[in-house]
């Protein structure tokens, strides 16, 4: 009897009763089933017989039928285990070269993944270990104001923090600190009072008593409620204190400040080390009786302190923000209505305050805060965007090759198969396997995370460690071996247990590539990514050059800047002529202002003389600035003159930049009065200069002029610096300050340093993208392998038939290079996207150009072309009788 | 005393039945297998029992009773030779027990006595 296809019962109630009915009645119920279906045809016709046999299946499900549940097979049982992993082991070493590909690119994935791993878990570590962590704020101005680039920033005045302890019963404790470089707070000539020479300090903020408590600082020696309680105390870390005292308790001890003997400061305990902290310092002095001038503690005029407070349990913040805004009716607005200042309008219609939770200030990138150490959200995102695309992309490398190469498994599963093996099995089997790999590469991959992890530290600036203590590693890699092992191994396994064993055997199953769609859709994303990453770190680079030669408005090159002349005092005069005779030196001048990062700023409001009561104020700079500070730093005065001392109306004259002649309004600017807390004249305007980085504008800036010593003596040199000029600057330095050893910075230098950001971002982008390629190339290299594999025959035949070598070349690598230029067609467009919002930050950024694009097309083009080239030639220059003879 | 009595009564009989406890069902079943005589397996029981009692039993409540009925001792079973129909699959065919002929026998002697008891004048024609 012949079997028609029509007449067999339906497939899908079939395999249902199949997957329930217990093993030993399955075969002749299933005969029964079967014979009663071609009774029901009978009967029935087909329509009726498929609607009665599903009713007997349904009916055939009930206990005595269902095979019981430990017959289902369960995951992982010892023996089988035991097998997959000896299976996958042999299958491993049987082709040394795959299992090094495949495991080598797995181990960079990995790798790439730790290290930023890593970076992302110290980035979002910072201010998370306080006990009381939820209770901390920290009190920030904020303005809507659309007028004001900063929309929020750390500082108030000093008396708002008596006022947040008397008048605010939800505040348990309040305390401020100065972190950025004024008075002694930032960096100093540091001493013990019984020795005489200085040692160079960085790191030095102020804070009130209640700081220690509110920040849970742990105390080494000292406690928290005495440290700082007296006036002229000090507080240092252990590693200072390590330096200075060696192996003592250094309490009570006494130490000088700037050569400044009559100003005694005592320590008042020493810090145990701190965990990552948005704060960062190494001395803190105390603000107990401290003045900076004559009233300062009772004026409204200034805000300086960054204020911290900790609330009481159970406070609601939004309430309390509102509840302050009495600070501002009663005591910020109410100093402008005193003086009659429009300010005051501005303070009312648009201030408010926040109370920003501590674990997030490091993080946050909105607000202005002096030297307070700072990750970005964003970068954090983007970087752990970076690391999973990797990881995908080794996945993706092991899916390829796994599936290309099938074909030498294909026996294996249709033998399987055929002496009963299930799907399940074999998946089960297959999933070993890929579980195989991923654990090599993960030891592998820990390993050289471990390894290249003080280079990684280098390019990234910062000091991770490897966790090798931590009692989360071991569990953490094994479920990310478990993981990506999955991830990688679910596909293949579900694909080569597809196969049918009947196909296998007959030998009809094309060898391996039955699916090239997915495989060059998986090489695509690989080179779209790729190539993503090489736009990107081209424009990062790009961007890097234009800041580094862009025209500034001044001349950075060839300056040393002595940094810590303050100390030169009366002396400044005498040594700055000294310096001037030397022989290599162009010019000397001082002050405390240049415009690079690491010296002062001292923002001010500018008015036209006479309508201070009627104008807004600008913002602008003030800057003090000796006599021939902009010939030497080279800046063109676009009108009027340089400061001249020889004029007597001279001490009242200002130059003033481009932007503050036109903010002002100013058509004329030469003979204009300007106000700032006295009339000025305007005797020049200096052409618009850089000093704040390219993502600002140019903001409005004022040059007064000052006399005497400042913290900074430029001296421009005729060429440029080499050993012996600094050693000749350095002995002039000696004569005059024989207890300070001198320091100094190239100005061209500290310019680039305000840029590390841009050359670290560059280098991220540089090293992913490398590694993208690493990886990419990888897996191409396997696939070619394999391709090659495949087509020797067609490829003897045709060079039988004449082809030649170039054109067996373009035959093979024709896919390849389609598939990149589909990358390119899909991460072009991808990269301009993400670069151009990158370079919105920049107000001073470059265009993208086409040329980013092409070079990096061809650049991937032609490492992939490398790539397959070996194996490609190897085959095009091979004799075809090599691999015709089998036939 | 006569509460006791009855209570005896009543094990008596619970006893008795134990012995061979035969459902309506699986009375035909057994009789239709042994009327088979080597050739009863699923669908020709089936057929069998269409055939002469017009009653339609599906395969999932014949099997039942069938697997519950080896259970018990009733039948035994074994697989035939594999044919090109019923799609290559053997068919398992039953045959009655000694043990199963004795509840049979039983059955229908409980049966007849109950007949038997029946006074004529109850079916009285």
């Amino acid at each position: 009897m012949k079997k028609d296809k029509h007449l067999s019962p339906p497939q899908l109630f079939m395999r249902f009763f199949r997957w329930f009915c217990r093993r030993d009645y399955l075969e002749d119920i299933e005969g029964d089933l079967n014979e009663r279906f071609d009774q029901l045809i009978e009967e029935f016709g087909l329509r009726g017989a498929k609607r009665r046999f599903a009713w007997e299946v349904l009916l055939l499900f009930r206990p005595g039928m269902i095979r019981s549940l430990d017959s289902f097979p369960i995951l992982n049982r010892p023996n089988m285990l035991k097998q997959n992993l000896k299976i996958g082991f042999r299958s491993l070493m049987k082709d040394k070269t795959y299992a090094v590909i495949k495991i080598g690119g797995f181990a960079i994935g990995i790798t790439a993944f730790l290290l930023i791993a890593l970076l992302i878990q110290d980035e979002t570590s910072y201010d998370q270990h306080y006990v009381e962590k939820d209770r901390i704020y920290r009190l920030l101005n904020v303005t809507s104001n659309p007028d004001f680039d900063i929309k929020s920033w750390t500082a108030f005045q000093p008396q708002t923090k008596q006022l947040l302890e008397e008048d605010y019963p939800e505040v348990e404790m309040a305390g401020r600190m100065i972190l950025r470089d004024w008075y002694l707070a930032g960096d100093n000539q540091f001493r013990k009072s019984e020795e005489k020479i200085n040692t160079y300090e960085d790191d030095f903020a102020y804070a009130d008593p209640e700081m220690l408590e509110i920040l849970e600082i742990p105390m080494l020696y000292g406690s928290r409620e005495t440290a700082l309680s007296d006036p002229l105390t000090i507080v240092l870390s252990k590693r200072k204190a390590e330096q200075y005292f060696p192996g003592e308790d250094p309490v009570g001890r006494t130490v000088v400040l700037n050569d400044n003997d009559e100003r005694l400061f005592t320590i008042g305990g020493v810090m145990d080390e701190l965990p990552n902290s948005h704060v960062k310092f190494e001395f803190l002095i105390t603000l107990v009786d401290v003045e900076f001038w004559r009233g300062e503690q009772t004026d409204w005029c200034c805000n300086n302190y960054d204020t911290y407070v900790r609330l009481k349990p159970g406070v609601d913040t939004e309430e309390l923000e509102d509840k302050l805004l009495a600070i501002r009716d009663n005591y910020m607005i109410r100093f402008f209505e005193d003086r009659e200042e429009a300010f005051a309008g501005i303070l009312r219609k648009y201030r408010t305050f926040d109370l920003e939770p501590i674990g997030q200030i490091y993080l946050n990138t909105e607000t202005f805060a002096d030297k307070n150490e700072s990750g970005d959200r964003r970068i954090v995102k983007l970087f752990g965007l970076i690391a999973i695309c990797i990881l995908l992309l080794a996945c993706v490398n092991f899916i390829n090759l796994f599936t290309a190469k099938s074909a030498n498994r294909a026996k294996e599963i249709g033998v399987r198969k055929v002496v009963g093996s299930f799907r399940l099995d074999l998946v089960r089997q297959f999933l070993t396997e890929s579980v195989l790999y991923s654990v090599f590469s993960v030891i592998l991959g820990a390993l050289t995370a471990a390894v290249v992890l003080p280079y990684f530290n280098q390019l990234i600036d910062k000091e991770l460690v490897m966790p090798f203590g931590s009692w989360w590693l071991i569990p953490g890699l094994t479920g990310l071996a478990l993981i990506i092992g999955v991830v990688a191994g679910i596909y293949p396994s579900l694909y080569l247990s597809s196969f049918r064993p009947i196909d296998i055997l007959r030998g009809k199953l094309s060898k391996g590539s039955r699916r090239p769609l997915l495989r060059n859709g998986l090489v695509t994303f690989q080179f779209t990514t790729s190539i993503v990453l090489v736009i990107s770190a081209l424009v990062v680079y790009q961007q890097m050059q234009y800041i580094l030669n862009k025209d500034v408005g001044f001349n950075k090159d060839q300056v040393v800047l002595i940094q810590g002349a303050f100390t030169l005092g009366d002396k400044t005069d005498a040594f700055k002529q000294e310096l001037t005779a030397l022989p290599m030196v162009e010019e000397v001048t001082n002050s405390n202002y240049f415009p690079v990062a690491g010296t002062n700023r001292d923002g001010n409001g500018f008015w036209i003389d006479g309508r201070e009561k009627i104008d807004n104020s600008v913002g602008g700079q003030a800057w003090f600035v000796a006599e021939n500070y902009v010939p030497t730093m080279k800046m063109e005065l676009v009108a009027g003159r340089n400061f001249n001392s020889k004029m007597a109306t001279d001490t009242a004259a200002v130059i003033i930049n481009e932007t503050l002649a036109r903010k002002l309004g100013l058509d004329d600017p030469i003979g204009a009065r300007i106000r700032n807390y006295r009339a000025w004249n305007v005797v020049g305007v200096v052409k618009d200069f850089h000093y704040e980085d390219m993502k600002q504008e140019i903001r409005p800036l004022a040059l007064f002029r000052g006399r005497g010593s400042a913290s900074v003596v430029a001296v421009r040199l005729k060429a440029e610096h080499t050993s012996s000029t600094v050693a000749a600057i350095q002995k002039v330095w000696d004569d005059f300050m024989p207890n300070q050893p001198i320091r100094y910075d190239y100005m061209d230098e500290s310019y680039a340093a305000m840029y590390e950001e841009v050359d670290r971002t560059s280098n991220v982008f540089a090293a992913c993208a490398v590694l993208a390629i690493l990886i990419a190339c990888l897996g191409l290299f396997g696939l070619s392998t394999f391709m090659v594999e495949q087509r020797s025959k067609e490829i003897s035949v045709r060079k039988v038939l004449g082809a030649s070598v170039q054109h067996l070349f373009g035959i093979l690598t024709a896919n390849y290079l389609r598939l990149i230029f589909l990358s390119l067609l899909l991460g072009g467009p991808l990269a301009w996207y993400i670069m151009q919002s990158w370079l919105e930050n920049y107000t001073y950024g470059i265009d993208l150009e086409w040329w980013f694009f092409a070079v990096a097309g061809l650049l991937v083009a032609g490492i992939a072309l490398l790539t397959v080239s070996r194996q490609v030639l190897r085959l095009s220059l091979s004799n075809p009788t090599e691999f015709l003879k089998a036939e | 005393m006569t509460r006791l009595f009855i209570f005896y009564t009543f094990k008596v009989n619970i006893g008795e039945m134990s012995k061979h406890k035969l459902g309506e069902l699986e009375e035909i079943v057994l009789l239709v297998v042994a009327i088979l005589h080597g050739e009863a397996y699923g669908i020709a029981i089936i057929n069998e029992m269409r055939e002469r009692l017009d009653r339609k039993i599906s395969i999932g409540s014949l099997q039942t009773v069938l697997r519950r009925l080896e259970q018990k001792g009733y039948v035994v079973s074994e697989l035939g030779e594999a044919t090109k129909v019923r799609g290559g699959k053997r068919k398992r065919f039953f045959t009655i027990t000694n043990f199963g002929k004795d509840a049979l026998q039983e059955t229908r002697d409980q049966r007849l006595g109950l007949w038997n008891a029946i006074p004529g004048i109850i079916f009285d024609n």
